[in-house]
């Protein structure tokens, strides 16, 4: 393992140089690191998430503690990072992507990065600001947005050596088929539970036929 | 001894317990006796328990004054002396009843040039301040104009305009009239908003014409369809408004039937629709509904003071309050058979602190009256509607004390905080009532509080971080310049 101060710096040197950046984080770094490093950025953005909805300053953030639920805040994070990479994934194989799963998983946590290091600190910023105020707020989370948006579009181009045009289309066509993929999940799930009810039923028959 | 102690323990527990539950039967049999709680809304939709607010004490079905009970009664008035005046359709008669509910007068003809004449089918009624009384004879398609002592003034008939087709049917079904003496009537097919008459009975405009709704659906169709078949078709034609009401400024509240959209509208006299939605939900009755019952149909209103307001939902018989922001007061009634419940409620009008209910179906009125809750409630919106926000500060406590849940109280709270000075405690209460602005104002003033109260120390600090920094950096170069010397 090549754990050094270096590593941990990496994520900032691919937000302000993501050509070079996400270049060397496909072909000359260990994948095994960058693994763990995206797995930090995941975990980052989850409890950003956690602390945003909870201790946000009232101005910017109603807060309803019947309907907070930190787990579920940890699934909205991680439930469309995996959406995405696997519907990428699926894609790009079929497009002549030279990318692999690990390394869309690896592109796109790297790009949520900023998103974590802007939101951040507004947990804490927000409860000195005004409602006038609040602008800057959303004025940087809508930087934070593009900047990731930026990222994801640098990230995917270079994981699977694409033409911008291409790399543009593969990720409109991505969304779609993470609706598909939602979809099928919603169907799939809508399914079992018609099976379990109908399996429990019999049993009931069963049962209580004596 | 150890078991003893444990069964002595343990004897009282049960003790303790059939005490609990005993305590616990009692009050809710205490609860089931008031049975008049009822329930508002919480910032977030959901439907919070609230104390009731009016309860039903009388009713009168006519019989009691000998004169036969009101048959399909459609409207009642209140005027400023608290006169009760019924339309009793059935009957073809007004019935006026004083503020004690005692038996004042009935109308039931008048004489137009020499001759008797009655009415057919009145539907509406207002009642000025001058005790001139203007009825809506809807079946004999025309507004009749009494004075004081009952005798005719004016008819107002078949209006004559450009803008009204020759053909035209004129049924008023509803009237009110402003201190100019003009009168507005809701007449039914009318879609281009209400009738507006001046004082000597000539129809001038329409006013405040409702838009029209447009069903996505049906538009795709019309779209589709041939010019044959689009003949065929139902037209767009903007809803009729359902009732009127008038405030002492002159404004008119009106309600629609509507099932989406703005279905409360208060209308200047340009009929812009000028009411405040600064409450948690835009007025329009129940949040929360069953989506094949659908949402409220309001088919009454009324305005009292200090700009609040009542509607009345005929699809499940309750009556919403608002203030003058739009905030939920409370709510009360029902469909049913107890009392307090109503079968075809049609009108709702205020008695001084009181309520009337109109029963068409079953000809009655039943009178509410409100609770210590309901009082203080009224008290405390409109001692902060007047600006007294020191009473305000005192009501809304007394309120919150009786019902924590009522969420717009607080924000009457905070905004008496936040003129003393008590900007922190302005803050939480403002939290409380979710109300962003006015938590934003009085952390504002907070802020500079703080700052002010720091400013010595930052100032300060930032002052001896510049001297540091500068003696820093003479000492540095002194030292440094002696050390490059001493190299040389």
């Amino acid at each position: 393992m090549l754990w050094t101060k270096e590593t941990l710096k990496y994520p900032f040197y691919v937000m302000l140089h993501p050509f070079n950046g996400y270049w060397e984080l496909k072909y000359e770094r260990n994948n095994k690191i960058n693994v763990v490093v995206s797995l930090i950025i995941l975990i980052l953005l989850a409890l950003t998430n956690i602390l945003h909805s909870q201790y946000s300053g009232f101005v910017i953030n109603i807060y309803n503690p019947k309907e907070m639920n930190s787990i579920m805040e940890v699934v909205y994070v991680i439930v469309p990072v995996l959406f995405w990479c696997v519907a990428n994934w699926s894609l790009t194989t079929l497009m002549d992507g030279k990318g692999k799963f690990i390394e869309i998983f690896n592109a796109t946590c790297f790009a949520l990065a900023p998103i974590v290091l802007i939101h951040f600190p507004w947990i804490w910023i927000s409860n000195f600001i005004s409602i006038e105020e609040s602008t800057f707020y959303y004025f940087s989370t809508g930087f934070a947005l593009f900047w990731f948006l930026y990222l994801m579009f640098i990230g995917n181009m270079t994981v699977h050596q694409f033409t911008p045009s291409k790399t543009i289309a593969t990720m409109l066509l991505t969304i779609v088929a993470m609706g598909f993929m939602a979809f099928l999940c919603l169907l799939f799930f809508s399914l079992i539970q018609q099976i379990v009810s109908f399996v429990y039923v019999l049993y009931q028959e069963i049962v209580m036929r004596n | 001894m150890m078991w003893n102690w444990k069964r002595s323990v343990r004897s009282f527990l049960c003790f303790l317990i059939g005490a609990v539950a005993l305590f616990s039967i009692d009050t809710q049999r205490a609860a089931a006796e008031g049975a008049t709680d009822t329930y508002n809304y919480s910032f977030w939709g959901t439907t919070v328990k609230s104390p009731a607010a009016y309860t039903a004490e009388k009713i009168i079905n006519g019989q009691q004054f000998d004169i036969g009970a009101f048959a399909d009664p459609n409207d009642i008035h209140v005027t400023e002396n608290q006169d009760i005046y019924v339309v009793d359709t059935g009957n073809q008669r007004i019935v006026i009843l004083n503020k004690n509910l005692e038996l004042v007068h009935v109308i039931d003809s008048f004489m137009n040039n020499g001759q008797e004449d009655t009415f057919n089918q009145p539907e509406g009624i207002f009642v000025n301040e001058l005790n001139d009384i203007y009825i809506a004879d809807t079946g004999n398609k025309r507004i009749v104009h009494l004075n004081d002592n009952y005798e005719l003034e004016k008819i107002v008939d078949s209006p004559q305009s450009e803008v009204i087709k020759q053909d035209f049917d004129f049924k008023p079904v509803r009237v009110v009239v402003d201190k100019a003496q003009r009168i507005y009537v809701m007449a039914s097919g009318v879609f281009d908003g209400f009738m507006e008459f001046n004082a000597d009975g000539e129809f001038t405009t329409f006013i405040g014409a409702n838009r029209v709704q447009v069903n996505p659906i049906e538009y795709l169709w019309k779209q589709l369809a041939t010019k044959e078949q689009r003949s065929q078709m139902v037209q767009f034609i903007p809803t009729e408004f359902t009732n009127l009401d008038i405030n002492e400024q002159g404004f008119i509240y009106a309600t629609n039937g509507d099932s989406f959209g703005d279905t409360i509208k208060k209308l200047n006299a340009q009929g812009n629709d000028i009411l405040r939605r600064e409450g948690y939900f835009n007025p329009r009755g129940d949040e929360n509904y069953y989506v094949d019952d659908g949402p409220s149909r309001l088919i009454d209103i009324d305005v009292w003071h200090s700009e609040i307001y009542s509607v009345l939902d005929s699809k499940r018989g309750r009556v919403f309050t608002y203030n003058g922001d739009g905030h939920l007061m409370y709510i009360f009634g029902g469909l049913g058979n107890l009392r307090g419940e109503f079968v075809n409620p049609i009108a709702i009008e205020r008695l001084g602190n009181d309520f009337l209910v109109l029963d068409r179906a079953l000809g009655e009125i039943t009178v509410f009256e409100p609770t210590v809750y309901g009082t203080t409630l009224n008290e405390a919106v409109k001692a902060y509607y007047n600006g007294e926000e020191e009473d305000a500060y005192h009501l809304y406590q007394e309120t919150i004390n009786m019902n924590a849940n009522l969420d717009f109280a607080y924000t009457g709270i905070g905004k008496a905080l936040l003129r003393q000075g008590k900007y922190k405690e302005a803050m939480e209460y403002f939290k409380v009532s979710k109300d962003q602005m006015n938590y934003s104002k009085a952390f504002l003033l907070h802020r500079k509080q703080v700052l002010r109260g720091y400013f010595p120390y930052i100032m300060t600090g930032i002052v001896a971080f510049v001297l540091l920094w500068f003696g820093w950096k003479v000492f540095r170069n002194v030292r440094g310049g002696r050390r490059i010397n001493a190299v040389d």
